[in-house]
């Protein structure tokens, strides 16, 4: 199977369609061209987009025929007595039995059992009793990350920046905040709060499920009990503690893949975000084949001079052996490896700026 | 019978029409019978902010906004803001 990746720009959403060596890359689209495409997934064939734009607001687009037309959800919204609008599409995710979820600004969840025909507002975590302690990161108030269990369709987790991680065992019918031991270090009176927490994704590992990774704005972090605590990884080979995205190794539950950004030691009660470029004037990929316990720079084929931004959802992998890692910058190139970190490959450059990677089988 | 005239990224999110023949009273009534009403308004029917809309080369602003009304044979014409670099 030969990989394609959708990368999500500002100005559309391109396909990139490798060989089975990963190491040719052949370039299609922009499709949506004009629309900011935050995020886009493969899931039974059809493409879906969360596609935004400047004046006519956020979407759902979906195409049944590999891009080449688009059908876009209406009706996609709040209820119309609710406090809230609908400001940006963020992230489609699959989910248990035909289901498919998408998180938005501000801080909302939908679900869809029609292909995206429809999409019904969560309100259990729209209405959440905490949302009024929940404050917009500079992105908004985003739910960018949605992660299911896959040996329990009803526990799944959401990330909201800035409110925390939240956890559901029912489906998505109750939430329960899950952020015990992830730092809020921009709070100094209180650095480890309920919630609040900037978290900036995070991702279950499908095989060893109880474990999730955390690239948060205070640090980069994993549990082992389905979020009940988190343990910050710090000054421990990474550079930085702030960074973006995230990605993992789908069979091996140890090793994970960060771009830090800045040169914030948490541990030293500094906070990132101020630069929000590449750490060290270079563009790093870090590894860790220990569970967190150790990184290493894993960057062969990477510039070694760059100063550049990597979004949340800038970052991913796929389940072949090695296991492939992409990601894209906001200068709009595109690099793969092939072999689980160890070299690097620019699939595309001089792209629009790259606001989301996701791997999927074409 | 009015005319509505979409823009070309409206357009296509309209299944390639750039224009309308409708029969409204309004223009929020014209622009909400659009198969796009969810791209020009929010889900509590409010017009986006940066959608502009101009009857007959008027802005609708300067005249009822969504509630002006309309006269037979009039022509909407609706533009994106522009701003930017």
């Amino acid at each position: 199977m030969a990989p394609a990746i959708l990368v999500g720009t500002r100005k559309g959403l391109f396909v990139l369609k490798g060989d089975e060596t990963r190491r040719t890359w052949k370039l299609e689209g922009p499709h949506l061209s004009g629309w900011d495409v935050f995020h886009a997934v493969k899931h039974d064939g059809s493409l879906y987009a969360a596609a935004n734009h400047g004046v006519y607001g956020a979407t759902v687009q979906r195409s049944d025929d590999g891009g080449k037309t688009w059908e876009r959800s209406e009706g996609l919204g709040l209820p119309e007595d609710h406090e809230l609008t609908l400001e940006k599409t963020w992230h489609v995710e699959p989910g248990p039995s035909g289901t498919l979820w998408l998180g938005g600004a501000p801080g909302v969840l939908f679900r869809s059992a029609d292909r995206g025909e429809s999409w019904e507002p969560v309100m259990s975590l729209i209405d959440h009793p905490t949302r009024e302690r929940w404050n917009p990161g500079a992105g908004g108030m985003c739910t960018h990350s949605i992660q299911f269990d896959p040996k329990n369709d009803q526990t799944m987790y959401v990330g909201i920046s800035a409110a925390g991680v939240f956890r559901s065992e029912d489906g998505g019918g109750s939430w329960t905040p899950a952020n015990k031991g992830t730092a809020a270090d921009f709070m100094p009176d209180d650095p480890f709060p309920e919630l609040g927490q900037c978290v900036h994704k995070v991702l279950v590992h499908p095989a060893k499920t109880e474990r999730l990774w955390q690239q948060n704005h205070c640090g980069v972090y994993r549990t082992d009990d389905k979020g009940e605590t988190w343990e910050r990884l710090e000054d421990n080979g990474l550079p930085s503690s702030f960074g973006f995205p995230i990605a993992i190794h789908h069979r091996d539950p140890d090793m994970a893949f960060v771009i830090p950004e800045d040169s914030a030691r948490g541990s030293a009660g500094e906070v990132g975000g101020g630069d929000r470029v590449t750490s060290d004037g270079r563009l790093g990929v870090y590894r860790t084949q220990d569970g967190g316990k150790s990184w290493e720079l894993a960057s062969n084929g990477l510039p070694e001079q760059a100063w550049v931004e990597v979004l949340r959802e800038g970052m991913s992998s796929d389940r072949l052996d090695p296991v492939g890692i992409y990601f894209g910058t906001k200068s709009g190139s595109v690099f793969v490896s092939p072999n689980e970190g160890d070299e690097w490959i620019e699939a595309a450059q001089q792209l629009p700026a790259v606001l989301s990677v996701e791997v999927a089988e074409w | 019978m009015v005319t509505v005239l979409l823009p070309g990224l409206l357009a296509d999110q309209a299944g390639g029409r750039k224009e309308f023949q409708l029969e409204a009273p309004t223009v929020g009534a014209a622009l909400l019978a659009l198969p796009v009403r969810d791209l020009l308004f929010n889900e509590r029917n409010e017009l986006r902010p940066l959608v502009n809309v101009y009857v007959d080369g008027e802005d609708i602003r300067g005249r009822n906004d969504v509630d002006t009304e309309l006269s037979d044979g009039q022509t909407i014409r609706v533009v994106a803001a522009v701003a930017g670099g």
